[in-house]
């Protein structure tokens, strides 16, 4: 483990392609060491513009981003400090999955066994000398994994992990991620995957249109969003029922209605006492891809 | 550095273009030994030896290793490991010096197979006609290390103009129409043809053969030895340097 401080500071990036394409605008977020950030939005959002700037590969027009307090193209050290999975294409095609590490180590001045370590790691042990041309989708993901994490760096950005990986490879590289959290690393996973997201990461970082439409933890967009579901054959009288309670109806069909502000308990409680028939009451978990469209659509 | 040079020699030792390239110069050295000595006007005397040793550089055989350069940057382009090669190491001013040394070095020891391969067919022949190989000579000796420079040089060209260019298809076309045709033509045109000895090939002919008596080239003086090295050190180093500079520096997308 490297120096602590593995906190990634993106502050009023803005970045022009063209003179007048704004693939980022004025975008400020922090991500937090030994946590999961999910950094989310539509195609075209910004989303890869962005972790390029964070990384130094593209310039941004205004504004600064940092990595412990030091722009990327400073670091002494990259690949001890940053691992980066960018895109599943940055192979040499008719290199082994082996030689492409082996020469990551050699400019870092890692040990040549860690290359085959990694292998082992992301599961690709067995296509080491083999060529990167023949490698399906999923296993470039895994050696694009590989080579983030060849430095044991304290911070991980990874861009789409999951494309192309089958169910049993989301399921690894989710409890992967977890694993690098729990050792206090930060970690930054774009995604358009949102369901997969919700269930791996602590904080979401949500783009649309280059600029931030919210950020914060998982716990705190979802703070106040849970609602009950009841339906009943007489709504009149459950209506009636909550007249006067601090609560907000929505209606969601002829025989439902949307609460919130009140337990599940609480209602049936409520309704039993009121006398009231109910034919279900459940709890709506918070839905982050319903906040996700809600937040990106119509813009 | 010395780690980002071994890194460079095992990227070009991991994929195949070096095994087909080296393939052609001995192919190419041993072809042009043959030339040297099979016709009639070919070398008959002791004093022309030097010319078997001096015809790899001096024929544009010196491409192979200007496309191996040229291929040592822009096949990073062209299947975006220049990613993580930036990632892990921004300064792209060390990434080019690393590669500048190490394609330097990689095409002396292609000048070296080169000189092999010429030897391995022209000396025994030579001496078969009676006319003895003296590697002590002086001019023999100018030869050899006219052609270690030359070749590690040109090297250093193709890198240059793959730094500056970074599309491979380009920059191999623009390169070869340029050394071949572009500078023949220029020798061609009167007055415009007072340039040349200042393009690669003026270069290259001024540090092989200006050597004892200096020979015009369609009617074009060479520069002495120094001048021509002058010569190509500066098409070495500032295609490389732009390249840094300016064309790496873009947005890597």
């Amino acid at each position: 483990m490297s120096a602590p401080g593995g906190q990634i500071v993106v502050d009023d990036l803005t970045k022009v392609f063209g003179g007048n394409v704004r693939a980022v605008d004025q975008l400020s977020f922090s991500v937090e060491p030994g946590s999961i950030t999910g950094f989310l939005g539509p195609n075209g959002a910004g989303k890869t513009t962005t972790l390029r700037m964070v990384l130094g590969l593209v310039r941004p027009t205004s504004g600064r981003a940092t990595i412990g307090g030091v722009p990327y193209r400073q670091l002494p050290n990259p690949t001890q400090t940053v691992g980066a999975a960018l895109e599943s294409a940055s192979f040499h095609p008719a290199r082994t999955a082996r030689n492409h590490l082996r020469i990551m180590c050699t400019v870092a001045d890692l040990p040549m066994q860690r290359a085959d370590e990694m292998l082992d790691l992301v599961g690709l042990h067995d296509a080491a000398r083999r060529k990167v041309r023949g490698f399906s989708m999923g296993m470039r993901q895994r050696l694009s994994l590989a080579a983030a994490l060849l430095g044991e760096p304290q911070v991980v950005v990874l861009d789409e992990p999951a494309n192309g990986l089958d169910p049993d490879g989301i399921r690894w590289l989710r409890g992967l991620l977890r694993h690098l959290a729990e050792q206090g690393r930060t970690v930054l996973v774009s995604s358009h995957q949102l369901n997969e997201v919700e269930e791996v990461a602590d904080r979401v970082v949500i783009l649309n249109h280059g600029r931030l439409v919210r950020a914060g933890s998982i716990a705190e967009l979802s703070a106040g969003t849970d609602s009950v579901l009841v339906r009943s054959p007489n709504l009149q009288a459950l209506h009636t029922a909550l007249t006067g309670q601090p609560v907000t109806v929505e209606p969601v069909d002829p025989t439902a209605v949307r609460v919130r502000g009140m337990s599940a308990a609480q209602l049936g409680n409520l309704a039993f006492t009121a006398g009231v028939e109910l034919h279900e009451l459940s709890l709506q978990r918070f839905d982050l891809e319903e906040l996700f469209f809600s937040l990106t659509s119509g813009q | 550095m010395i780690r980002l040079i071994r890194a460079e020699f095992l990227k070009l030792r991991t994929t195949q273009v070096w095994f087909w390239l080296l393939l052609a110069t001995i192919a190419v050295g041993a072809l042009l030994a043959v030339a040297n000595i099979a016709p009639h006007d070919g070398i008959r005397s002791e004093e022309k030896v030097p010319d078997l040793f001096a015809t790899f550089a001096a024929s544009p055989a010196y491409i192979l290793v200007f496309v191996l350069g040229v291929l040592g940057v822009t096949t990073e382009f062209r299947y975006q490991t220049i990613t993580p090669t930036v990632l892990q190491t921004p300064s792209r001013w060390a990434i080019v010096t690393a590669k500048m040394i190490t394609y330097a070095i990689t095409g002396a020891l292609y000048a070296a197979v080169a000189l092999l391969a010429e030897a391995a067919v022209g000396v025994p022949w030579l001496n078969s006609k009676n006319i003895p190989v003296h590697f002590g000579n002086s001019e023999v000796q100018h030869a050899i290390l006219g052609t270690f420079g030359v070749i590690a040089l040109f090297g250093i060209i193709g890198l240059g103009v793959g730094a500056l260019i970074r599309n491979q298809i380009v920059a191999v076309v623009v390169g070869i129409i340029f050394l071949i045709v572009l500078e023949n033509i220029l020798l061609a045109i009167p007055v415009v043809k007072k340039a040349w000895p200042y393009t690669p090939n003026g270069g290259t002919q001024a540090i092989l053969y200006t050597h004892g008596d200096a020979t015009p080239v369609n009617g074009v003086h060479l520069l002495s030895t120094w001048s021509g090295v002058v010569v190509l050190l500066l098409w070495a180093f500032v295609p490389a340097i732009l390249g840094a500079a300016i064309t790496m520096n873009r947005d890597i997308t």
